[in-house]
């Protein structure tokens, strides 16, 4: 049963993407350890880090084309889920810090010392072991997302008020984790991390591991989301996606059809957010900001929703340009980003993947269901 | 109660809705017995939209009995549940998963385990797509399996619509003007093919084309402002006084 | 120490006031000999002296004597007139202690000091006292009375008692007698006495009365008794002050909201479009409000407080005409695709944040508060700034006044058309895309206005529209969407059930906390407080 729904997601295309994606977390990283320095092929660390970045972006975007492309959910804090499994994986660089801190505390880390702290706070607990941490980075989204679904799918929130509530969400978060007494280090956030799983998270080999593991992770992940949607329930959500009630008189639970790719969404979310902390050495409340959450919709908006390889090449292209334009126009960016955001939903709705697929299939026949399953959803 | 509902199909007695002080369902009983082909008409704002929410579970109505095969309290359920009782609805305006092919919007509507899990793991068996050969061919839509139903004529869609209904295999089919927009080739066609239907299972057509109520010749409902105005064959209402006044106005 | 410097100025006050020339009864020569009177004789006869001083009335009296006290007069030995002198150097610097008229230096020993004791030093405060008590100038009395409270000088209390038997003004009776109250519970007199005085405190009620009460809640014996139970008592009406008190924080705070959220109201409720560009129309509102300050303040500083007023219009204009030029440029294409319009507008939103971030910088811009909006006044024990008040003012004018365009004019007529029917309306000859332009265009003027007012009261800088987006949505979602009187009771309890919250949570928590019940709520009630019900809504 099992082995018939992986064999499902695992058509041509699948292949096709899941092999480059192999390709590039071996040999980016070939390229940076072992290739000298003057080598016009060597990718220098930083590259590797940047791009590292992208990917876990990628692995956001993914999550949220998920829900909104296959479900017709348009989530404005995903950034939450992102930033919740960041933390969590945080909260376990910060306990390997140990001595090495400021305050050369065993147990507490420095911001706790600094507010005269005198012991851990229960959900600190743990947090030294790896395998608890990466637990958590899945169920601490999973269960805020399995909640909040709950409640909301349930007394059928659709459509824009959703997409409000889930921006109200991630708000709500913001404003608290910038509290002190919070216990995730307000303001500043968790940072100074040393060391994870005994390497050294600035060493090039730990960030190359890294960035392999992203990408590594993404294939799984675009893997694990090709399966569904191919998968009879992949049908019932885009079948929610274009006629919710028309699934609901046919005898199906929308309201756990929802439920389930939501809160598989956040998952996805919170390991981008986990596999993206150690390689930029930092996170803090805000990437609980609404304007983050709103930036990775437009990722997939503008690779192209309801197609899996969309989000992949939106994510990466959109934060090179924003690599680009900040070091080159940094006042320009968020004239660029706006023109990105109405260009794309006046001109481009189908995002660049889209509208290739929609080309190339109009091309070979007349109106594949590829090409129309990238229609818009509302 | 219980006992005048006992070996009926669909019970309703006594139903009331009102929406912000309109009444749009007003006292209204009405008795479906298993096997039964019932046609249900009446003017514009008659209350036939809002007993079909109110049966399959859309509202809920304010006070009144309605119930299934005898029993079942389908006051209490919501869609899903009834759906899964084996109460089918089409729709006024055809609607159908217009980016799936004419194919998977018969696959999705097929009997089956609807659980989210169940979905996910779901394998189509041999029976399943001989079933869904069957349902291509009386719906006549063999040759367009493949295609986008977005791409379908309108036609097309109720039939697909139909199909998707059958391959439920409810118990009750509730159809919703399925005539609406059909050429007159198109609307006879309907008329067999729910003739068809109506052997094996009850069905519910509310229909504003007397044409095809005819075609049908079946025991027909006149629905006024909420409650039944006349029950029998169409010659015996068309003839009721009171049916002509709400249809000539007065 | 803040007691000792409150009572330095309530004396400087006092001081400064007698100076002016309110009530010269006698002339110079006459005062003068009454003073050269001090001079004459021990201790005895300077009593007698500030007593016939005292009775005299003379406004310049207590200064005098406040400087007999201080050891300033002295008796020049030449004339036997007393002077005051002011050591300068080696030398003494004479003035005329009735007209201030400057005699020149003496050698420190022509003159000799008259000698004060603590008898006389009594004498001349309450003689001070008894004379700016009496003072014809009701805000030297007040003060006069206010020091007496905060020094709870025994001494004073035959004055108050002649002040309060004479006092013609309620309000500064009222002083007085707590004054003099206060004076008795630190007095030796009778236990009888201090409880009448704990019950005058008690009934004055406020913030101050629970002040002086305090250090006798402690206390043994009927006193602390009688003191516990005035205590409390003031403390529970107090705590519907504080409420009331919150409650107009509340108001204003809702009436912020329901300024920012009126907008939003108008083109998310009634013509389903979500703008997230709504926030930055308030802003360019503040900052057409800035513009125009700036404007005034180089060519026409007369006109400042005027400054708002002409804002008003020119940021709807501005606001509003943005606002069209959205409609027209991107909105129109999107209309049915409510996410999608979500999307374009956000990047409106953040274009219209850099354009203006490179046109007026990063930084927070000052705008400043014109006359009658500064200030404040109190009602019982509830303070109110003008500034709050004008806003709560202004929200309600603008809700009225939009009311009154929606349901009374033509334009409101054809917008309601359209809401409702579209095709109809467009059937009916109403031109439906100006309609839709239109509509939009009031909603963003409307935020613009808005601008205006938060300029007031928060910082105008590129990002101040952020500040407000979610807050309105969050209003109109709970009022209701679609329905404006929603909009009004959504803003007014949120922004009252904030404040009301802030004091137990703290302003962060609350806010969360309120959210939270927010996204409980919609779950709850999806189409918010004020929903429109039927079957249309539900299809």
């Amino acid at each position: 049963m099992i082995t018939g729904f992986l064999l499902n997601g695992f058509d041509t295309r699948a292949r096709i993407v899941v092999a480059i994606l192999v390709a590039i977390a071996l040999l980016v990283p070939a390229a940076n350890l072992y290739l000298p320095a003057d080598h016009p092929l060597h990718v220098p660390t930083y590259a590797v880090t940047l791009m590292g970045k992208y990917f876990a972006y990628a692995l956001l975007a993914l999550a949220v084309d998920l829900v909104w492309g296959y479900c017709g959910i348009l989530s404005l804090g995903h950034g939450a889920f992102f930033a919740l499994g960041g933390y969590a994986m945080g909260m376990y660089l910060m306990r390997q810090i140990g001595t090495r801190g400021v305050y050369a505390d065993p147990i507490l880390p420095d911001f706790m010392v600094f507010l005269n702290w005198k012991e851990l706070p229960w959900f600190w607990y743990g947090f030294d072991m790896f395998w608890f941490a990466a637990l958590m980075v899945l169920l601490v989204p999973g269960a805020l997302a399995f909640v909040f679904g709950w409640f909301a799918f349930r007394s059928r929130v659709t459509g824009v008020y959703l997409s409000i509530i889930t921006q109200a969400l991630t708000y709500a978060l913001l404003l608290a984790f910038f509290r002190n007494d919070m216990g995730f280090g307000g303001n500043n956030g968790l940072t100074d991390f040393k060391d994870i799983l005994g390497y050294n998270v600035q060493a090039d080999t730990t960030r190359a591991t890294l960035f392999a593991l992203t990408v590594l992770f993404l294939a799984l992940a675009f893997f694990i989301a090709s399966a569904i949607a191919r998968s009879k329930l992949g049908k019932v959500l885009v079948g929610v996606r274009d006629a919710e009630s028309r699934t609901r008189f046919l005898g199906y639970r929308v309201e756990n059809y929802k439920l389930f790719v939501w809160t598989l969404s956040a998952m996805m979310a919170g390991v981008a957010g986990a596999l993206y902390v150690p390689q930029v050495g930092i996170i803090n409340p805000s990437e609980f900001a609404p304007a983050n959450s709103i930036e990775a919709v437009i990722w997939v908006a503008v690779g192209g929703r309801g197609t899996l390889i969309g989000p992949i090449v939106g994510a990466v292209a959109v934060n090179f340009g924003k690599t680009w334009f900040t070091g080159v126009l940094p006042e320009l960016w968020l004239f660029a980003l706006g023109a990105l955001f109405i260009v794309v939903t006046l001109f481009l709705p189908k995002g660049i993947v889209g509208t290739v697929q929609a080309f190339w299939a109009n091309r070979r026949r007349p109106a594949t269901p590829a090409a129309l399953a990238a229609e818009p959803a509302e | 109660m219980t006992d005048k509902a006992a070996g009926t199909l669909l019970y309703l007695d006594g139903v009331n809705k009102a929406f912000d002080g309109f009444k749009a369902i007003n006292n209204l009983s009405l008795v479906l017995e298993p096997g039964e082909m019932r046609a249900i008409i009446g003017p514009n704002g008659a209350g036939k939209t809002t007993m079909m929410d109110i049966i399959t579970g859309k509202t809920k109505p304010d006070t009144g009995d309605v119930l299934f095969e005898g029993s079942t309290d389908l006051t209490r359920l919501d869609e899903a549940k009834i759906a899964n009782l084996g109460i089918g609805r089409k729709f006024q305006k055809p609607t159908v998963f217009e980016s799936h092919t004419v194919e998977d919007n018969i696959v999705l509507a097929l009997k089956a385990k609807r659980g989210a899990f169940a979905t996910l793991f779901h394998q189509t068996t041999k029976a399943e797509a001989a079933r869904v050969d069957e349902l291509l061919a009386t719906t006549r839509l063999t040759d367009k399996r493949a295609m986008l139903a977005a791409r379908l004529s309108h036609g097309q869609k109720q039939w697909l619509e139909i199909g998707m209904l059958l391959a439920q295999e409810p118990r009750l089919l509730l159809v919703d003007e399925p005539a609406a927009g059909m050429t007159d080739a198109e609307t006879a066609e309907t008329a067999l093919l729910l003739k068809e239907i109506a052997k094996t299972q009850s069905v519910v057509v509310v229909e504003h084309d007397m044409t095809f109520v005819r075609d049908l010749g079946v025991k027909v409902t006149v629905l006024h402002e909420g409650s039944v105005l006349a029950e029998g064959s169409l010659d015996v209402v068309s003839s009721n006084p009171k049916v002509v006044e709400v249809y000539l106005g007065r | 120490m803040r007691y000792f410097s409150v009572l330095i100025t309530a004396l400087w006050l006092m001081l400064s006031a007698v100076a002016a020339p309110a009530a010269t009864v006698i002339a110079d020569a006459d005062l003068t000999r009454l003073v050269n009177q001090l001079g004459v004789g021990g201790f005895d006869e300077a009593d007698a002296a500030i007593g016939s001083l005292a009775a005299t009335g003379d406004g310049r009296v207590s200064a005098i004597l406040d400087a007999l006290g201080e050891g300033d007069l002295f008796v020049r030995k030449t004339d036997k007139a007393v002077v005051k002198a002011e050591a300068a150097g080696r030398e003494f610097k004479l003035t005329d202690p009735v007209t201030g008229a400057d005699l020149g230096t003496a050698p420190k020993a022509a003159v000799e000091k008259i000698r004060v004791n603590n008898r006389l030093r009594r004498t001349i405060a309450a003689a001070v006292g008894t004379l700016t008590l009496r003072s014809d100038d009701p805000a030297v009395r007040r003060s006069a009375a206010e020091a007496v409270m905060k020094s709870k000088d025994a001494a004073a209390i035959p004055a108050l008692d002649a002040a309060i038997a004479a006092e013609t003004d309620e309000r500064i009776k009222v002083v007085m007698v707590a004054a003099r109250a206060a004076a008795v519970l630190e007095s030796d007199l009778p236990e009888a006495d201090k409880l009448a005085a704990i019950e005058t405190i008690g009934d004055l009620g406020g913030r101050d009365a629970l002040a002086m009460l305090a250090s006798y809640t402690g206390a043994n014996g009927a006193v602390g008794e009688a003191a516990r139970k005035a205590s409390t008592s003031i403390e529970s009406s107090l705590l519907l002050w504080d409420a009331a008190q919150n409650i107009t924080y509340g108001l204003s705070l809702g009436s912020v909201l329901l300024l920012a959220a009126i907008g939003l109201a108008i083109t998310f409720g009634v013509m389903g479009v979500i703008n997230m560009a709504h926030g930055e129309m308030v802003m360019i509102g503040a900052y057409v409000t800035f513009v125009v300050q700036e404007v005034i303040r180089t060519s026409a500083p007369d006109l400042f407080d005027y400054s708002l007023l002409i804002a008003l219009p020119l940021a709807f204009l501005v606001s509003g005409g943005v606002g069209v030029l959205i409609e027209r440029s991107v909105i129109r294409w999107l209309y049915g695709r409510p996410l999608e319009t979500l999307l374009a507008t956000w990047g409106v939103s953040l274009m219209l944040q850099q354009a203006v971030r490179t046109i007026f910088g990063a930084q927070n811009r000052e705008v400043g508060n014109p006359s009658w909006m500064s200030g404040s006044f109190t009602v019982g024990e509830l303070a109110v700034t003008w500034s709050r008040l004008w806003i709560i003012v202004f929200a309600l004018v603008v809700f009225a006044g939009l009311m009154l365009v929606l349901k009374r004019t033509p334009f409101g007529l054809q917008t309601r058309a359209v809401t409702q029917n579209r095709q109809m309306a467009s059937a009916m000859g109403i031109r439906t895309p100006w309609v839709d332009a239109f509509t939009f265009g009031l909603g963003s003027g409307i935020a613009g206005i808005a601008g205006v007012a938060l300029s007031q009261i928060d910082n105008v800088s590129p990002n101040l529209g952020q500040g407000y987006i979610i807050d309105s949505f969050m209003v109109v979602v709970f009022g209701g969407v679609g329905n404006l009187w929603g909009t009004l009771v959504g803003a007014m309890t949120l922004g009252i059930a904030n404040k009301l919250l802030e004091p137990y949570a703290g302003a962060v928590l609350g806010k969360i906390l309120l959210l939270v019940f927010i996204i409980l709520f919609i779950q709850k009630r999806p189409r918010g407080l004020f929903a429109l019900k039927g079957r249309a809504i539900e299809a």
